[in-house]
């Protein structure tokens, strides 16, 4: 008998007077000690599957058929206090953020205190042994002071160490883990996906993990279901999947995510994205086919039912399809845009540095930290730049000296020759005509009481005696063409827009008044893949359209190499290594780049991914 | 932890110095700026010019205001701060006398208030979503509407002449003479072993308490309530639910300490507000409190006691306000980094 076996769960969402049907159908099986993934963008299902676990549902929803039976009972119908015995106990869950799963107001040890008595650990002091076990277990150094700890006194990545020590401490059986690493940087994320695996293994636990990564899906699970719409869409081994894919959307989603090796492929775009809940029930036949490049007349006639194409590999399409022969064509991707290096640059930065000093308070003494340490590069016309790094690398501070949000305690920066430093009302102007600043968070960057229109030509309000309405809004116009959004989103408001159109307005806004260079901070990083590729197609065709210059700050390597012609990789404030994109990419120099480009989980499915840190390389890392 | 409570205290006390001058500059010319004239109370009405004259002089008050300012400052400072005109004794002793009595009915007040607002905080989150969420909505927001005084008067009327069990003047029986020891009663009946007298002084205060805590309490409990539904979309009360800990626990130990930080700011900022509320109440009550005792200066243009009680009120609200930032420190871990 299986672990878990799930049998045609179609959960349904009263909106309104709608009955949505949120999940469809939902099939599968999860062994002791397997694991399972389930892939798909923002408003898949993937997360509501999760909760099917704990029927901590969203009010108004509710299974109304199919049974999800654990160790032989089904969960769905078994009583809430019994069902809560299990919960921590025999399932156990890792979250999306673990800065907000941790209470902010009780110590660690207090938190462990309270779970390990509820696993009915019986004594203060066997509790705090334990805890103390369990912690140095994921690897957190000193557990015995990190008991005394607040999580606002830990890292990111140590909150999650501590949270899965909480998860494993009970011995499950079973682990939900949703998103267990989305809210954390590159390494973090390879060792965080290492660490589960051990605990994995040394518990005999089986996971269930929620992940929009279907690189990641594919080297840490056993089993992955792709999830669109409410529907599993394909079921496959992993290996094969990644290998594989045989559901349009699956390929799509595959092929949307830029690699980090390999031919760099044009990145196919889907046309606009996931349908929300209440559009559901507008959609007939396959949920895909709106949005399906290779879209069969049969897909819009009816649900296509499952079709199995190989052991373990069942594709919810029609047999044209599925097989392959009607494939989106790939075409290799143009260079990124590099400069011409003939003219002179537009932004140059001449050996900058950017100290902290934090204030002594009163019983602390005053504390420095080098944020950005002698930091030398020049932006060309129409060139592409980017800045990898981890988090608190200091490839943000660069950024917002650049874009004169910050000042450099040491060096210079010269903006089309001139000092940045200089503040005549004429070098103010010319600063804002040549760069503008892209921000990471469409959502609060863009002013929520103002229409489209009047965000896209803010820019405009700076010299307004020289712009009429008329000719606000004809630039609007142009803009929105220009950002690819319909001319009717002019007179919106930013709630009115999806996640991706948003981020194009943050886009068109910058294009504004033509500026010669945008300084852009992980403007892709809170977006789903397919939209990551949308926005990326979008710049890059500014750039041919408008020669525009772009230094893009990314954690994400991928995306890097997909744009960007030359990269710096910056660790603790230095640039460690810096290089044309592909050189870099391809013969890393410095240890730090190659342990960086180590943590992306590789595209070719068999290459063992998460890496062990080799003692050394980490080191290296710690030394510098 | 101590340290960095001893550090609050002192960075308080930097910045309340000066701030209690500025605001002793403010009442001192405020009040002699008002077209009043105190002499015109204590001196009888035959009095000639010249002995007018003699008195004011007798009282500093001819002279330029900023040099009566400069005279009463300094006299402050070596510990005098002045006599009373009409009451002819030390406004020391008049608001040391007065000022126990007033804590002590702000402190009852508080209690109160607290007990009855989180309480039916509690209640009104545990009801939320049902058709009981509404009807304490509405009977929270016409509590709001109801002023201290008006709570006065009816606890008069209805527990006190109508039901007769509470009485409602005075601070304790006037069978009793109090051990003025600390000039808190309650403290003053425990250390003589007074039973009677505590008991007394007890029934004496619950009224006038309670309708001071009757108007604060809606207040607390909406804060309370807000900021407990609030706290409980966190991801760290999801995932306690993942755990398997029981709601009641949830409730108590996860959301109640990190609900309560925002309650407790609007219980520090309001209790200014509660120990003015104590000035009407004291009227109608004949408590013999600072607030009875402003009122009576005010009525006889008495500024020395004017401006002594004004800056009690300040002194009390600051430190009431210094209380509160402790107690943030205490229960905020993040506000502890030294």
């Amino acid at each position: 008998m299986s672990l878990v076996e799930a049998r045609d769960i179609t959960l349904s969402a009263r909106i309104g007077d709608m009955s949505v049907e949120v999940l469809r159908n939902v099939s599968f099986t999860l062994e002791a000690g397997e694991t399972l993934g389930l892939v798909g963008e923002s408003g898949a299902g993937k997360s509501m599957i999760g909760r099917l676990f704990s029927q901590l549902l969203p009010p108004g929803f509710a299974v109304s058929a199919g049974e999800l039976i654990f160790d032989g009972e089904n969960l769905i119908t078994m009583s809430q206090t019994k069902r809560r015995r299990l919960l921590g106990k025999r399932i156990a869950f890792v979250p999306q953020e673990p800065m907000t799963a941790l209470n902010p107001v009780l110590s660690i040890g207090s938190q462990f205190n309270e779970h390990l008595k509820r696993l009915g650990v019986r004594g203060g002091r066997a509790r705090r042994d334990l805890a103390i076990k369990i912690l140095s277990e994921v690897h957190l150094p000193e557990p015995e002071l990190l008991l005394g700890k607040y999580p606002h006194q830990l890292s990111g990545g140590m909150c999650q160490r501590a949270l899965i020590a909480l998860a494993f401490a009970g011995d499950p059986v079973l682990v939900v883990a949703d998103e267990p690493t989305t809210a954390l940087d590159v390494m973090t994320q390879a060792r965080i996906m290492a660490l589960i695996a051990e605990m994995q293994q040394l518990h005999g636990t089986a996971m269930i993990l929620i992940t929009h990564d279907l690189r990641l899906a594919a080297h840490v699970c056993d089993k992955i279901l792709v999830m669109y719409a409410g529907d599993v869409v394909e079921r496959s081994g992993a290996r094969d999947l990644l290998a594989d894919p045989r559901h349009p959307y699956t390929r799509s989603l595959k092929r949307a995510n830029p690699t980090i090796s390999g031919p760099r492929m044009r990145l196919p775009t889907l046309p606009d994205q996931m349908p929300g809940l209440v559009e559901f029930s507008n959609l007939s036949g396959c949920r895909f086919s709106p949005r399906c490049p290779v879209n069969a007349d049969a897909c819009r006639a009816g649900v296509p039912a499952m079709l199995e194409i190989g052991p373990g590999h069942d594709v919810l399409c029609v047999p044209a399809c599925a097989s392959g022969e009607r494939d989106i064509s790939e075409v290799e991707a143009p260079p990124a845009p590099g400069g011409n290096g003939t003219d002179a640059p537009l932004v140059e930065l001449k050996n900058v540095s950017r100290r902290f000093v934090t204030r002594g308070k009163w019983f602390a003494n005053a504390t420095t930290v080098d944020a950005v340490n002698d930091v030398s590069f020049a932006i060309g016309q129409g060139e592409f730049i980017g800045i990898v790094g981890e988090s608190g690398s200091g490839k943000t501070t660069v950024a917002r000296m650049i874009a004169g949000l910050d000042q450099p305690t040491e060096g210079q920066i010269l903006v089309r020759g001139k000092d940045a430093r200089l503040q005549t009302a004429e070098a103010k102007a010319e600063r804002l005509e040549t760069l503008q600043m892209i921000f990471q968070d469409p959502q609060s960057a863009l002013n929520p009481r103002r229409m489209v229109e009047s965000l896209l030509t803010q820019a405009m309000e700076a010299d307004h005696r020289n712009h009429d309405a008329e000719e606000r809004g004809g630039r609007a116009v142009d803009l929105l063409r220009e950002i690819g959004l319909p001319g009717d989103s002019r007179r919106r408001y930013p709630s009115q827009l999806s996640g991706g159109q948003r981020q194009r307005v943050n886009i068109g806004r910058a294009i504004c008044i033509a500026p010669k260079v945008l300084v852009a901070d992980e403007i892709v990083s809170g977006l789903d893949v397919s939209v990551q590729a949308q926005i990326l197609n979008l710049l890059l065709r500014l750039r041919e359209e408008l020669d525009i210059s772009l230094l893009l700050i990314s954690h994400d390597l991928s995306v890097v190499r997909y744009i960007c012609s030359r990269v710096f990789v910056m660790h603790k404030g230095c640039v460690v290594e810096s290089g044309p994109t592909e050189q870099v990419f391809a013969d890393p120099q410095h240890a730090y780049t190659r342990t960086l480009l180590s943590a992306v989980p590789p595209d070719d499915a068999d290459s063992p991914w998460p890496p062990l840190f080799s003692e050394s390389e980490a080191d290296v890392v710690r030394a510098f | 932890m101590l340290r960095l409570i001893l550090a609050i205290l002192l960075r308080r006390l930097i910045v309340v110095i000066p701030m209690l001058l500025v605001v002793s500059v403010m009442i001192f010319v405020i009040l002699r700026l008002l077209p009043v004239d105190p002499i015109a109370m204590i001196i009888s009405p035959t009095a000639l010019p010249h002995e007018v004259e003699a008195t004011r002089a007798f009282h500093g008050l001819d002279k330029p205001i900023p040099v009566q300012y400069l005279i009463w400052i300094g006299n402050v400072f070596s510990g005098d701060f002045g006599n009373a005109i009409s009451f002819r004794v030390s406004v020391l002793n008049l608001v040391g006398e007065t000022l126990p009595a007033t804590i002590e009915l702000a402190l009852f007040a508080l209690f109160f208030a607290v007990i009855i607002g989180f309480g039916a905080g509690l209640y009104m989150f545990h009801v939320r979503g049902t058709v009981r969420e509404t009807v304490t909505d509405v009977f929270s927001i016409a509590m709001l509407s109801f002023p201290d005084f008006l709570w006065a008067l009816i606890l008069i009327l209805l527990v006190g002449v109508q039901w007769a069990i509470l009485p409602f003047t005075g601070r304790y029986g006037p069978e009793f003479i109090a051990p003025d020891i600390t000039g808190f009663i309650f403290l003053d009946a425990i250390i003589t072993a007074d039973g009677p007298l505590l008991w007394s002084a007890l029934g004496h205060i619950i009224l006038p308490a309670l309708a001071l805590a009757l108007a604060f309490a809606p207040l607390i409990m909406r804060v309370l309530k807000s900021s407990l539904t609030e706290v409980m979309t966190e991801d760290y009360i999801t995932l306690a639910r993942l755990r398997g800990i029981s709601e009641w626990r949830i409730l108590l130990r996860h959301a109640l300490k990190n609900g309560v930080l925002p309650t407790l700011t609007l219980v520090g900022v309001q209790f200014g507000f509660l120990f003015g509320g104590t000035l009407l109440v004291e009227i109608i009550f004949a408590y013999p409190g600072l607030g009875n005792l402003m009122v009576r200066a005010i009525r006889n243009t008495d500024l020395p006691v004017i401006q002594m009680a004004a800056l009690t009120y300040c002194v009390v609200v600051l430190a009431s306000n210094t209380v509160v930032d402790v107690l943030y420190v205490v229960l905020n871990p993040k506000l502890r980094k030294e």
